[in-house]
């Protein structure tokens, strides 16, 4: 299949008055077309940030450092505002977390979409405008398009708001959707819609999708590939079931352990000790070192490279070098509660 | 069977939203919690949990219907202000946004030492900071924090000094509402646990709210399923989970995402028709299993 988005080796740091803050490290994935996938951390590990760049939506403090960014075979890497203005909605958009300020609160929703169906098809009569953001509207499952055009985004509850975000987001028809944690803010059931709402656009559509969430169990049911980010890098990636059947770095088996699904009742839940490192002064060795009890001596001394498991799956742990003592994995496979 | 702390008899509560538009947030709802449990409180927001936690700590005055705690009528203004002490200190609560319930200008140590202030509570561990300094020890915090203002503290951070806010008063009823919502999945663990160790020290009872049902499942003894302002089941946990018996919790428990792509993939929602009915009595299904049926069934 046709590999729509390459990153390449990208790091982006922030100059702050108190250093550099390497928020992405040497980050190295690729998208392929009608591909979903998801990327997983805790919050400041560089997800936003990853994706932030890839669109050039970073603040001016933010700087490139290395890497190179290919989208369809083409070097975006040194593209300028205008360039990339060309691109944005054409080639990707993007899901932020908060529906509500997202949307204009003073503007009906059907005007927003369709102020984003025009903006990307200037010459479109106002008629045909308007039939397409009923069009959009249909598409993301607002019932009654026609009647709920001229509402109010605080007409609308959570959920339909996020509805009616994803349909700006796919107004331009973009081939690749970032959505950056779309369900956080939202509960159980809801987030259950939305999810499948996306899985059924995406597949409609045929579009690719880069899906960032803190909770694996998210991502289990829409995600094809995975990638688990640790302080600015990628620590573990491979198809989904790889992923939660058969992880193997101990970062990915910490995140799924602190999930009540794995846990017993009665017994603790499984806490990650400690907090991520700064990115400031990143520690030398394994960022994860200090934190993981299956830490070996060389992880305080010198970062391990990514080991191949298979063709899809990958991860960077010691523990995976043939001279390393073997582990039980204490995670992955069937959780408990069903 | 222990002690009954709180019982919830028939509240009902509605705001009115315009002359003639009013919401039902909470109808007719009966339940009790027994001393020293962790009683779940589950359903989609607007299902009326919140408004239901703040009719128990008296933030909100229901319209019709009692809440009594340890047998005093606190909807009653004459019996609450005769036991106002007992009823404000000993029931604290933990809200879910702690950036905003922290006060931003105010340090670590003043926002712990308030309760004490107001109280007039002399510390009984002599100097308020030595008071301050041992709640945030208990809640896995040190004392450099202290000078802190909450903008420094992370969101794990601020949710601990929002439980040690509470729990200085040492309450036999803590409620919690959505206290992890807005954590990520490695710090979510962290606060479950703390409530665990510290239920397990101080001996509270408490009252958890939220729309993670995987989290109810794991911390909660028993679990009571609101939907529309309506208590449509409740029945320990366990129970509840492995035989939900409403076509509601039905709904709910099929949405929970799990770990596990091949079954999450397989999964077909169930989705839930409100409204199927509208007039019907709380009738126990099983032994200490209640669950909404039309009279007619039951």
């Amino acid at each position: 299949m046709e590999t729509l988005l390459e990153i390449q080796n990208l790091s982006v740091s922030f100059d702050t008055p108190m250093g550099e803050v390497q928020a992405v490290q040497d980050v190295s994935l690729s998208l392929k077309a009608g591909e979903v996938l998801a990327l997983v951390g805790e919050s400041g590990c560089g997800k936003s940030v990853l994706c932030r760049s890839v669109m050039k939506l970073l603040p001016k403090t933010a700087r490139l450092k290395s890497g190179r960014i290919l989208l369809g075979g083409a070097d975006i890497t040194g593209y300028r505002e205008r360039d990339m203005q060309r691109l944005r909605g054409k080639w990707f958009s993007m899901v932020l977390q908060d529906p509500m300020s997202a949307l204009n609160p003073t503007i009906p929703i059907g005007k927003q979409i369709a102020e984003a169906v025009s903006v990307h098809n200037k010459k479109l009569p106002s008629g045909e405008v308007r039939r397409r953001a009923v069009e959009l509207m249909d598409l993301v499952g607002i019932k009654q398009p026609e009647e709920r055009y001229f509402l109010y985004p605080h007409h609308f509850s959570g959920g339909m708001r996020q509805r009616a975000v994803l349909a700006v987001a796919l107004a331009s028809g973009p081939r690749i959707l970032f959505a950056d944690e779309p369900t956080t803010s939202l509960d159980v059931t809801v987030q259950a819609q939305i999810l499948d709402l996306l899985q059924e656009v995406q597949e409609k559509l045929g579009m690719a999708a880069l899906l960032v969430s803190h909770d694996l169990s998210v991502v289990a049911r829409i995600a094809d590939r995975v990638a688990v980010m640790y302080a600015g890098k990628i620590v573990e990636t491979g198809t989904a079931e790889e992923i939660f059947y058969d992880p193997r770095h101990p970062y990915t088996w910490a995140l799924l352990r602190a999930l009540p699904a794995f846990a017993k009742r009665g017994e603790p839940l499984f806490a990650l000790p400690g907090t991520p490192p700064s990115l400031l002064s990143p520690p030398p060795g394994d960022a994860f070192a200090c934190r993981n009890e299956y830490a070996l001596a060389i992880d305080y001394e010198e970062a391990p490279p990514m080991f191949r498991i298979t063709d899809t799956h990958f991860a960077a742990s010691w523990l995976l070098d043939p001279r390393a003592p073997k582990i039980l994995p204490p995670a992955g496979g069937e959780p408990l509660h069903v | 069977m222990s002690e009954t702390l709180v019982e919830v008899r028939g509240l009902s509560h509605s705001f009115r939203l315009a002359k003639r538009l009013s919401i039902r947030a909470l109808d007719a709802v009966s339940f009790t919690i027994r001393r020293g449990e962790t009683f779940g409180l589950v359903g989609e927001s607007g299902s009326g949990k919140s408004t239901l936690a703040r009719c128990i700590l008296n933030l909100c005055r229901p319209q019709s219907g009692e809440i009594f705690y340890r047998g005093i009528n606190t909807c009653d203004r004459v019996q609450f202000r005769k036991n106002r002490e007992l009823l404000q200190a000993r029931r604290q609560m933990v809200f879910q946004d702690a950036d905003a319930s922290l006060n931003p200008r105010m340090r670590v140590e003043s926002i712990l030492t308030e309760p004490f202030v107001i109280r007039r509570i002399r510390p009984p561990r002599g100097s308020l900071r030595a008071e301050a300094a041992f709640w945030l020890h208990t809640v896995g915090m040190e004392a450099a924090y202290l000078d802190r203002y909450p903008p420094e503290l992370s969101g794990g951070q601020r949710q601990r000094v929002a439980i040690a806010r509470a729990l200085a008063m040492e309450p036999e009823l803590l409620v919690a509402d959505e206290p992890v919502a807005a954590l990520d999945v490695s710090i979510q663990a962290q606060i479950v646990n703390l409530f665990r160790q510290l239920q397990r020290q101080q001996g509270f009872t408490l009252l958890f709210i939220a729309h993670d049902l995987a989290m109810v499942n794991y911390l909660c003894d028993r679990t009571g399923v609101l939907c529309r302002g309506r208590l449509v089941e409740l029945a320990s946990t366990e129970e509840l989970f492995s035989n939900p018996l409403h076509p509601y919790t039905q709904a709910l428990l099929s949405a929970v995402p799990l770990p596990d792509p091949r079954r999450e993939r397989a999964r077909k929602a169930v989705a839930y028709e409100p409204g199927i009915e509208e007039d019907g009595v709380l009738a126990e299904a099983a032994p200490e299993h209640f669950v909404w049926r039309r009279e007619a069934d039951g």
